[in-house]
């Protein structure tokens, strides 16, 4: 579905991104962990068409949308959310919802109606009419969500969804991520949360300044050596995780 | 439909009293008023489009006032042609050039595009005052008056309909942005671009266009303006005192409103028409003080009421149902 061939970002003389390859089958849920600067949300921008690499390609079901603006990808069905959130915030969140509707549905009252399916599968029900910079972050997360699934994406990028969630609001999150791939949704999934990602991903990618170090499934991710050593440390326990 | 709300009804109103205006005095002074608080009200409105609804805060929009102003007074005087042929092609050269301004200054935000904007009309203004040859330089061009709606030479009473149908026009097409789907986009272009890319909207494409727009109904008002003042010279017609009135009427009245820059020329121009003939015949040493006074208004707007005339009413309506919920 996505495939990266050897992608390199370089900012001035800092390689963001260095040589990176991937391949992301349909209906995957798959994890990037790395620490702080290890080029994760970097490689999202690439992805998504925010920046353009300097080396590489990136194919989308097999067309090659290396350097297609974002609003382009994102009408061939791979969109993203923001890991800083970048809500609409003079809008109420049923505006926020429908404008992603209507990338699909010209007509506003279909993007209207699809906007309400949406906000109620993302259990923004109650705030339908909240302007959206009032929301708590919690709910401002889950509108990132929202409006990106309005725009019916194959494929979608999640920016630390769960970041700065309490654990209530993180249970929710996680169970709001797996309804998302459970309609079919292709994810990709930045997250420091390890609890959560460990039991979420069916497959994890480690990025260390900006080159990919590993990648397995869960349970060889937090044995193998070089993760621990760059950024789980050594107290990691999966059992306790 | 469910009921009219009450900015609806307000702009209904307003627009109703404006029509009922000529059949009760025929004073000019007055009607020269009315006429003048609409015709400001459509300029705002149209610079509302871009700088309220799509979030492009121009302070160069006299650039495309003074190109319909000029394209229709040239059109008559020195071609002795319809002056709405001149609105024409008007409306076309400001396409053209809020096409390429829009184009130009894409990338830049705020207050750079801010400033991009308000080099563009200072450059027309240069261009309008040396191109002595085709518009008679800082002279300006006085408009021929040839009685007839074609020449457009008309009365009062006429005007007033005629630009009453401008502002209504003007007022019906930010309805229609604030409930289309393009309207909608726009708002989110407004609100947060990168993030309105990720929803698959061409956030550029869609900026140019409200552009293109805003400046076509510049224009043409500006045309219209020509017309019916008489005379059109640079300095007046391209200076950023124009385009800081047409943002300073929309900003006061309600940015991203449909009546925000109809209440805003309400305001802004009866008071300067009201001060400026109280008190321009008492002294000599008194005609500055409208300036003044109109100063302390704006400062205590901008200080107490930042959402504009508008959110003042929106604030007191929530206050009044929740009283008697």
């Amino acid at each position: 579905m996505l495939t990266l061939e050897a992608v390199t970002k370089r900012f001035g003389g800092l390689t963001a991104v260095r040589a990176v390859s991937l391949e992301v089958r349909a209906g995957d849920l798959l994890g990037i962990i790395g620490p702080n600067g290890a080029g994760k949300t970097t490689l999202f921008n690439v992805i998504a068409g925010y920046y353009r690499p300097e080396e590489g390609r990136v194919r989308f079901e097999g067309r090659d949308v290396t350097g297609l603006p974002p609003h382009a990808i994102a009408r061939l069905g791979l969109t993203r959310t923001f890991q800083i959130v970048k809500p609409f915030g003079n809008l109420s969140v049923a505006d926020n919802v429908m404008i992603g509707a209507l990338t699909r549905l010209p007509r506003v009252a279909h993007a209207r109606a699809e906007a309400e399916r949406v906000i109620d599968l993302c259990g923004l029900g109650p705030h339908r009419y909240a302007r959206a910079r009032a929301l708590p972050i919690a709910l401002r997360k889950r509108l990132e969500v929202a409006r990106a699934l309005a725009t019916r994406p194959r494929l979608l990028l999640l920016d630390e969804v769960m970041a700065g969630l309490n654990p209530t609001e993180l249970v929710g999150i996680v169970d709001l991520v797996r309804r998302v791939h459970a309609e079919g949704v292709t994810l990709i999934v930045i997250e420091h949360v390890m609890a959560a990602m460990m039991r979420l991903a069916q497959r994890i990618v480690m990025l260390h300044h900006g080159e990919k170090i590993a990648e397995g499934t869960p349970q060889e991710i937090a044995h193998d050596r070089r993760v621990i050593d760059a950024y789980l440390g050594d107290e990691f326990n999966l059992a306790e995780a | 439909m469910s009921r009219l709300a009450p900015d609806r009804w307000a702009a209904v109103a307003m627009f109703a009293v404006a029509a009922l205006t000529p059949l009760v005095v025929r004073d000019a002074f007055l009607l020269d008023s009315v006429i003048l608080i609409l015709l400001w009200g459509a300029l705002s409105a149209a610079w509302n489009v871009a700088g309220g609804y799509a979030g492009q805060v121009s302070l160069g929009h006299a650039a495309f006032f003074g190109i319909g102003a000029y394209a229709a007074a040239l059109m008559s005087a020195r071609y002795a042609q319809s002056p709405w042929l001149g609105l024409a092609v008007g409306v076309a050269l400001s396409v053209v050039a809020g096409a390429l301004i829009g184009y130009l200054s894409n990338r830049l935000k705020g207050p750079y595009f801010a400033l991009s904007t308000i080099a563009f009309a200072e450059v027309l203004k240069i261009v309008a005052s040396r191109w002595r040859g085709f518009t008679s330089g800082s002279e300006g061009v006085p408009v021929p008056y040839r009685p007839g709606f074609w020449t457009l030479g008309l009365g009062h009473v006429a005007w007033l309909y005629l630009i009453l149908v401008v502002a209504v026009g003007c007022y019906a097409l930010q309805v229609y942005l604030e409930r289309s789907r393009v309207g909608y986009q726009l708002a989110g272009v407004r609100e947060d671009e990168d993030a309105a890319e990720a929803l698959g909207i061409a956030t550029r494409r869609r900026k140019v266009q409200a552009i293109v727009l805003s400046a076509a109904m510049t224009s043409a008002c500006g045309s219209l303006w020509a017309q019916y003042v008489g005379f059109v010279d640079p300095s007046h017609v391209f200076s950023i005192d124009l385009s800081v009135r047409f943002a300073l009427n929309s900003i006061i009245g309600g940015i991203g409103t449909a009546l925000g820059p109809f209440l805003g020329s309400l305001l802004i121009t009866s008071l300067e028409t009201y001060l400026r003939a109280t008190f321009s015949g008492v002294e000599a040493s008194f005609t500055g003080i409208y300036l003044i006074i109109y100063g302390v208004v704006l400062i205590l707007i901008v200080r107490f009421a930042p959402d504009g005339l508008t959110g003042i009413a929106g604030r007191f309506w929530a206050w009044r149902a929740r009283a008697h919920a």
